[in-house]
Parts: C-alpha cells; sequence; structure tokens
C-alpha cells in the first residue's frame, strides 16, 4: 500500500528526485559550523509564530473595548491559552535574536560578499520585516505598556518636516493611537506581514540554493577571487552532504531554541510581561517610563539623546541605509575579518556603542 | 566607498557627545503633545492655589490632594466642592455651582454625594446624631483628613483620637469586631499584589475585594458592634472565596511551571540524543 502511494506521489511530482538533489546529494563546505544552522532556526521559529499566531487569533478580538479582556481570557481561561501567548511573545523575541545573530555571524565570516550581495539585502529585509512584526504585534494586548510605547514610536516620524505629521498620521489612523490603530496594526500583523515575509525568504533561499553557500573564511584558503561576470554555483563536490550531517546540526540548534524558549518561559514567565503589561490601555494617564522592546531601545535611546530630532531620523536611516547595503560598500576582496584590521576596530566600535545604547535606553 | 562607509560609521559617534539633558526634550516633545493621547485640561482651582500669590496654607491644599486617594482616582476639586474649573474669572461663582468649604455640620452631606451606604449608616448612628443634635460630634474629616485622604484602615480607630471625645473602651471594642475581617482582606491584598508581579491581570479579585470591603466598612459606621459581630461571618465566607480564587491562581501559576519545565527537558533531552546520534563526517 504504502509502495503504491509512494510510486503513484513519484510519478507525478518526482519526490526521490527532490529528495537526492536538495537533501541527500545537495552539499555543504567541509568547514561550516554551527552558526550556518542560524537561518534554519529562524525559519522554524517563523513556524512556530505562525502555529501560536494562529491559536492566538482564535479567540483574540481587535477592538479597544474588548483586546485587553480577550487576551487576559486567553492567559485565564483558555485551556494552554497561556502556552501559545507566552510561545509567541517569547518566540517573537528569540526570532529577531536568531535573525540578528544570523547576520552578526555572515558579516564576520564575510559571507555576505560577492556574489552574495542580495542575499545579505534579502536577510537584512527579513530582519526589518520581523521587527515590523514585533512592533505591530506589541500594541494588539492594548495594555498601558503597548499603548504608550506605540504612542511614542508612531511619534516619531513627526520631527520630519513637512511629511512628518502625514506619515504619523497614517501609521495611527487619526491623531492619536485609538481603535482605528489597532485594527490597522491587526491586519498588517496578520495579513501583509506574514506573506512578505514568506515572499522574502524564499527570494533568500533561492539566492542560496542558486549561488550555494559560502564556506568561512577560518581555517581554509579562501574562495576564489576572479570577477563574478558569469553564473558558476559553488557546489562544493568536495563538501559534506546536507543530509545527515549538517541536518542533524540543524536539528540540535533547533532542539537549543525551543529549549531556551522553555527554559525562559519556566524561569522568567514575566521577562516580557512587567506590569504595566498587566493594566489596561488608559489614553489619560501616562505612565512614568515608556520604552519600546529590547530590540528598539538602542534606536530610540540614539533619538532621545540627538538635540535635533530630524538630524536624529536622518542619522538612523544613514546607517539603516549602510547595514542594508554594506556588500556594496565593503568592497574589499578579503573576507577574513582577522586580517582586516580596520573593519574589525569599526564593527567592535558599533557594537559597543549598540550595547551601551540599548542598555542606556532600558532605563 | 570605504572612506564613506568610515564616515557613516563615525557619525554614531554623536551619540556620546550629546547630554543626557535632552532626553527631557523628547519627553516632553514625544509624550505631552495633545495627539499623543495625554489630554492636559487647564484646572483653574489647581493652577490659582498653586501659584505664589496664594497664603501659604492655602496653597499646601493642592500639594496635600496631590498626595491623596482622591488625586489618584481621579476626584478633582470640583467634585467636592463644586465651581468650575474650566473657567478662572466665574470659577467660585454660585452660578457655576461653587460651595466653598462646607461647615462641621454640612461635612456628611459633602462626602455623601459620593459615599451614599455609608453616609446613611453614618446618620444613623450615634456620631451621626450628635453632630446633627449639638453639632459636636465627629464628621468624616475627623477621622479621614480632608484633603490628603488616604484608603481607610482599622489603625484609625486609636485611642488617640477616639479619647477626645469619649472613653476608648467602646471604640476598642469595635476594634476587635473589625480585626477578623480587616486582617483577612490584608492578607487577600497581599496576595492581589503577589499575582499581579506574576503578571497576571487581578481586577475580578480586586472588584469583589472592594465590594466587599466597602460594604463591610459602611457597616461599621453604623457603630453598632453587635451588628458587625452578628454579620462578620457572612463577609468573612465572601473573602474566603477571593482567597480561594487567590490560591486556586497560584496553584495553576506552579503547573504551568511544571509544565514549561517538562518541555524544556524534553527539547534539552532531543538535543542530547540528536549531538550523541550525530555521525562523524564520512572520510
Amino acid at each position: 500500500m504504502w509502495e503504491r502511494i509512494k510510486n503513484w506521489l513519484e510519478v507525478r511530482i518526482g519526490l526521490d528526485d527532490l529528495v537526492r538533489s536538495q537533501v541527500t546529494d545537495y552539499r555543504v563546505p567541509k568547514n561550516i559550523n554551527i552558526f550556518y544552522t542560524l537561518g534554519f532556526v529562524a525559519a522554524i521559529g517563523y513556524l512556530i509564530q505562525v502555529l501560536s499566531g494562529i491559536m492566538l487569533l482564535i479567540h483574540y478580538v481587535p477592538h479597544p473595548d474588548h483586546a485587553f479582556k480577550s487576551v487576559q481570557d486567553i492567559m485565564l481561561k483558555v485551556p494552554f491559552g497561556w502556552l501559545f501567548r507566552q510561545m509567541h511573545v517569547v518566540g517573537s523575541n528569540l526570532m529577531i535574536a536568531a535573525i540578528g545573530l544570523h547576520m552578526l555571524t555572515v558579516f564576520l565570516m564575510g559571507n555576505y560578499k560577492r556574489p552574495r550581495e542580495l542575499t545579505w539585502v534579502g536577510g537584512a529585509l527579513l530582519l526589518l520585516v520581523t521587527i515590523a512584526f514585533g512592533f505591530s504585534g506589541y500594541l494588539l494586548p492594548w495594555t498601558q505598556l503597548s499603548y504608550w510605547a506605540t504612542t511614542v514610536v508612531t511619534s516619531i516620524p513627526t520631527a520630519v518636516p513637512v511629511v512628518g505629521d502625514v506619515v504619523a498620521r497614517v501609521l495611527r489612523g487619526g491623531d492619536q493611537v485609538t481603535g482605528t490603530t489597532l485594527s490597522r496594526f491587526f491586519a498588517f500583523h496578520v495579513s501583509v506581514l506574514p506573506p512578505l515575509f514568506l515572499i522574502l525568504a524564499g527570494m533568500h533561499v533561492f539566492l542560496i540554493k542558486r549561488i550555494g553557500i559560502s564556506a568561512t573564511p577560518f581555517g581554509l584558503p579562501a574562495e576564489e577571487k576572479r570577477p563574478w561576470t558569469e553564473y558558476h554555483k559553488k557546489s562544493h563536490a568536495d563538501g559534506y552532504p546536507y543530509y545527515p550531517r549538517f541536518f542533524q546540526m540543524d536539528m540540535l540548534m533547533v532542539m537549543v531554541y525551543l529549549a531556551l524558549m522553555f527554559f525562559l518561559i519556566t524561569v522568567a514567565p514575566n521577562l516580557f510581561f512587567p506590569e504595566e503589561a498587566t493594566v489596561p490601555a488608559d489614553p489619560f494617564r501616562t505612565p512614568p517610563h515608556v520604552h519600546p522592546e529590547w530590540y528598539l531601545l538602542a534606536p530610540y535611546q540614539m533619538l532621545r539623546i540627538i538635540p535635533n530630532k530630524f538630524l536624529g531620523i536622518i542619522i538612523q536611516l544613514a546607517l539603516f541605509l549602510l547595514f542594508l547595503l554594506w556588500p556594496f560598500f565593503d568592497t574589499e576582496k578579503e573576507k577574513n575579518i582577522m586580517k582586516r584590521p580596520m573593519l574589525r576596530v569599526l564593527f567592535l566600535f558599533a557594537f559597543v556603542l549598540w550595547v551601551i545604547l540599548m542598555f542606556w535606553g532600558g532605563y | 566607498m570605504r572612506y564613506l562607509a568610515l564616515s557613516l560609521m563615525m557619525v554614531m559617534m554623536l551619540p556620546s557627545f550629546a547630554a543626557a539633558g535632552y532626553q527631557e526634550d523628547f519627553a516632553r516633545e514625544f509624550l505631552s503633545k495633545t495627539w499623543a493621547g495625554e489630554r492636559i485640561e487647564e484646572n483653574a482651582c489647581i493652577d490659582c492655589h498653586s501659584s505664589d500669590q496664594m497664603k501659604p496654607a492655602f496653597r499646601e491644599i493642592t500639594d496635600e490632594w496631590k498626595k491623596s486617594w482622591h488625586a489618584k482616582n481621579n476626584v478633582f476639586c470640583q467634585d467636592c466642592h463644586g465651581g468650575d474649573p474650566k473657567d478662572p474669572s466665574l470659577s467660585m461663582t454660585h452660578q457655576r455651582g461653587f460651595l466653598g468649604a462646607p461647615d462641621a455640620r454640612q461635612v456628611p452631606e459633602f462626602c455623601g454625594k459620593c459615599h451614599i451606604g455609608i453616609l446613611k449608616n453614618y446618620l444613623e448612628s450615634g456620631h451621626g446624631k450628635a453632630l446633627r443634635s449639638t453639632g459636636k460630634g465627629p464628621n468624616c474629616v475627623v477621622c479621614h483628613g480632608s484633603h490628603n485622604v488616604q484608603p481607610a484602615n482599622i489603625e484609625i480607630i486609636n485611642e488617640q483620637r477616639c479619647s477626645k471625645c469619649h472613653s476608648y473602651e467602646r471604640a476598642k471594642v469595635m476594634k476587635q469586631a473589625l480585626f477578623l475581617v480587616e486582617k483577612k482582606a490584608g492578607e487577600i491584598t497581599d496576595g492581589i499584589k503577589a499575582l499581579r508581579r506574576a503578571g497576571i491581570y487581578t481586577a475580578e479579585q480586586e472588584r469583589a475585594l472592594f465590594n466587599t470591603q466597602a460594604e463591610f466598612r459602611t457597616l461599621f459606621h453604623t457603630v453598632d458592634v453587635s451588628l458587625v459581630n452578628e454579620r462578620t461571618d457572612e463577609f468573612t465566607r465572601k473573602l474566603g472565596a477571593i482567597e480561594r480564587d487567590i490560591r486556586g491562581t497560584f496553584i495553576e501559576l506552579r503547573s504551568r511551571k511544571n509544565f514549561s519545565a517538562f518541555l524544556m527537558a524534553l527539547f534539552s533531552g532531543m538535543g542530547v540524543v540528536i549531538f550523541l546520534l550525530s555521525r562523524p563526517p564520512n572520510k
């Protein structure tokens, strides 16, 4: 029976061939390391978000009069609702951390270099979409914390002359954060961002498959340096097959990701739910300390300390473009960061500054 | 190109030179605009009473009110004293319903506009009857204060206060009658605080506690010890139900912790198995 089903499928979709070309015969570089699994981990992270998000969607009501109550019902009355919400909230933070770490290791290993510029740009856009997921989802529980953090962040564009107020208005659907804002953010969170993420992830994977995985610059001679004027795939004929070796590494890291997620849910269930997150939104009462989630703290703090808000926004946009288009700025052929002291210093400087601003922003 | 990148990175140094004082500008700019949701209304009472031109004794009124339970619950000057806080020129006129400061006999009706049940019990009590007949009985502010009103607690009944008018013995018996219920209510308040710290929304329990406590304290204003003793069981039962609810939530939180710890152990174990099963690379 099983054989007959297999044959039926084989004739129609060529499953064996697909598995052979994409899994068992697909080769990865010999000196591949554990950090190469982070992209796969982020993809699994996305899957967890989708599944837990669907469970939340069944009970959530995107209306200012009901949003807070429905989220509290999910936490207190819906069977295992608390688990799906915790997984969704902790998972969103872990997913951003996984993608951030993925970008960081790709940067340190110089894997964004020619011909993988577009793979980097796709990855950076995926990080941006994931942060947009986090930001839009943050408002949905309609708590004091989410309401005022959204108020602050949607106020930031108003510092831009001429168009700033219009941008803030479009984001909020009015002069203030209201039910209209909640509807907009909800629609954006569940119907605009997911397909956008899938399209970008599809492009990202397509580029990785087409060009081939980049070997690390450490331990082995660097990849060929001739100009990339015509297409040739890096197939790593002397490398290891993806299955089972690299697949096992992927799965090991997925287990680490899941264990870390449940570790946080067990040991620090309130890590992402401070007291303000259990108080319903009150537009008439500004809480004393308003700040966004940890991943937006550094840009937030930078805006707070630069005297001119417009200048602050311009600097942030310039830095984002620099990050997004970094492979086009860094045209040096050398991949190994250990042989590039200037880049190393620059990286350390930016990294330390980011960490300082992040902690500073939390106060 | 590299120099352009370099110079852009250097721009990141700007924040280190910037002074932290700009943070206040940020808060002012982004949090106090009307579109940011905070609607600050002009209040003539607070503005005038806070100004330097006001006598110090009158200035203290707003400072005291700001610290009060009323202020925390959005009960403003006009809610007790009448008048129109939006119109400085006419705010203290009778046309705008200004009542001014009440004399001792008027105080119960003043507070009773909101605290209706308490007013009824108070007026029927020895305290209320004394005030009405002689004008010298204790009114609300004698025990609760006027502007810096704080949530009531059992310590309001004390020898120093009660013995101004009569012996403390009767008051002491009343305090003992209140003790059991008030103690339980205090424990429940602590439990609610702990639940809130654990990230649980406690509005339902808070409402139940508030209603029970308010009903019990309303009863106290009759100053009838036997009536309080008679109904103590009823209130203890009500508080017991809230207490069981809180205890149930703590048990639920513990089981959640155990379940997520089990999942953590499960995935950690699977990780270890995968690690052990990982075959060394083919040579």
